[in-house]
């Protein structure tokens, strides 16, 4: 089964458009989305946690209907974190578990206590003088806390310095550890992705370019760096994107398979195969 | 629909405690007029927890969490109703122990035509403040002043009708008040609902 499952889903917002978006994140697997600012990925997360309502097309998280009434129940299991959508500034952190354990009926307030204690959270603290990191820690421990099987993280880790971040991860990467849980995280930070991820989704400019698992796109592409005459003796549709490698050279991003047998390529990450697709569309 | 008063009662803690004072201050002035508007006056308060949420966008987070539209505006309107019905009933104890002490008398009445009144200022802009917000809506901000003033002006003058006439006016103004009330609100709030839901679009 699919966590989530979104099927030619129109939205259309005048400047900008979802255009049939259809997208699968299996069951137990974590899900990158990853496009420039505006290619969509909020209006994505905000469309399958049932907050925007499509034009066309449909979607459904953990086998349930967005559209349904049955939904609301289902929301149950989701934790979300969005993007500059918070809690009331004039809230403080045991007030939002108070709310919290009053909206799910699986609210763990020992879990979110402990939560808050990991991530150094003073409680009493108004939420408008928490730092954006502790806004975006807070909201995380909210998410965790009522054993969710689904978590939808948009820009979850923007803000955090890299200790915590990384234990962040290491938090999302056990939350996967029971087979029926499943995350769907949007980042710019790419190397977090390459870290945590199965698969990779690519929005641009509200179109999916694909949605594979890493390994197989890690495998596919390879970097090509020398001269530009070398370059040139690949066929034209193994390169995807090319810039200068400020050596008088050039960098490209290669298609392995359509490149010749025994052609040195350095392993591709994930920040540089998107970069370039970016690139490849743009020089389009 | 619990979590979402709750949430409202937290987020305007800090005004409540000066709101609470000026009802005590309102309520304690010898004129009609300053004891009614300190009951409509809490027809306001779940407009201040409106911008609040508006500031954290926390619209779209409670969008993603278990609450339904139902539950989201009629948590509103509860909250409003919770307002009024405090402020009526601490308004009427101060008033009843100034009374008491023989200072003044004691009106009742015109306590629970601020009530009504207030109902009826909370049915009538709410649907404003669901269908534009509350950045958009300021326009409906001074009709809900105006409604506010208006309303406590207009108590305090049937208040101070002569004796004959008082029990007569007083009794036909809340009669009218309570159905006006009532219908206003049965309108209110399916169309409270339809404009959020269209808003959160």
């Amino acid at each position: 089964m699919n966590a989530i499952e979104l099927s030619h889903i129109c939205k259309d917002f005048g400047s900008f458009a979802i255009q049939d978006l259809t997208l699968a994140v299996p069951t137990g697997t974590i899900c990158g989305l990853v496009g420039e600012n505006g290619a969509g990925k909020s209006t994505t997360i905000r469309l399958l946690c049932g907050a925007l309502r499509p034009d066309s097309g449909t979607a459904s998280v953990l086998g349930v209907d967005v559209s349904s009434p049955e939904f609301l129940a289902a929301k149950e299991d989701i934790g979300v974190v969005l993007d500059e959508a918070y809690f009331p500034e004039s809230l403080n952190a045991v007030q939002v578990g108070k709310i919290l354990a009053a909206t799910y009926r699986r609210w763990d307030q020992s879990l979110y206590e402990g939560y808050l204690k990991r991530f150094d959270l003073p409680g009493n603290k108004q939420f408008k003088d928490y730092s954006r990191g502790m806004r975006m820690k807070l909201a995380i421990a909210a998410a965790l806390s009522h054993h969710p099987k689904l978590l939808v993280l948009d820009e979850a880790t923007a803000g955090l310095d890299p200790i915590v971040r990384d234990e962040i991860l290491d938090i999302f990467n056990d939350f996967t550890r029971e087979e029926d849980h499943s995350i769907l995280i949007s980042s710019h930070i790419l190397s977090d992705l390459e870290k945590l991820c199965d698969y990779i989704a690519f929005l641009h400019q509200g179109r999916l370019l694909f949605c594979e698992e890493k390994d197989r796109l890690l495998e596919e592409y390879g970097i090509f760096s020398d001269t530009t005459a070398q370059l040139e003796c690949l066929l034209p549709e193994a390169i995807v994107a090319r810039e200068p490698n400020g050596y008088g050279g050039v960098r490209a991003l290669v298609r392995r398979e359509l490149a010749p047998v025994g052609w040195q390529l350095e392993p591709a990450s994930v920040e540089d195969i998107i970069l370039f697709l970016v690139k490849g569309a743009k020089q389009a | 629909m619990k979590a979402l008063i709750l949430k409202d009662i937290y987020v305007i803690w800090r005004q409540m405690k000066y709101f609470l004072v000026m009802i005590l201050i309102f309520s304690a002035l010898p004129s009609g007029f300053n004891n009614a508007f300190a009951v409509v006056y809490a027809a306001m308060l779940p407009y201040t927890a409106l911008a609040y949420d508006e500031r954290s966008k926390w619209d779209q987070l409670a969008a993603v969490m278990p609450y339904s539209t139902r539950d989201i505006v009629l948590g509103k309107y509860v909250f409003g109703w919770l307002c009024i019905g405090a402020a009526a009933v601490l308004s009427l104890l101060f008033q009843a122990v100034l009374a008491l002490l023989g200072s003044r008398a004691f009106a009742p009445a015109m306590m629970a035509m601020a009530a009504l009144g207030g109902l009826c200022i909370l049915a009538i802009s709410l649907p404003v403040m669901f269908r534009f917000g509350v950045e958009k809506g300021r326009m409906a901000m001074f009709l809900v002043i105006f409604l506010v003033c208006g309303t406590a002006g207009a108590i305090a003058s049937i208040a101070a009708s002569g004796d004959a006439a008082k029990f007569a006016s007083q009794g036909a103004a809340l009669v009218i008040l309570l159905i006006a009330a009532v219908v206003l609100t049965a309108v209110s709030i399916p169309l409270s609902q339809r404009f959020y839901w269209k808003r959160m679009g």
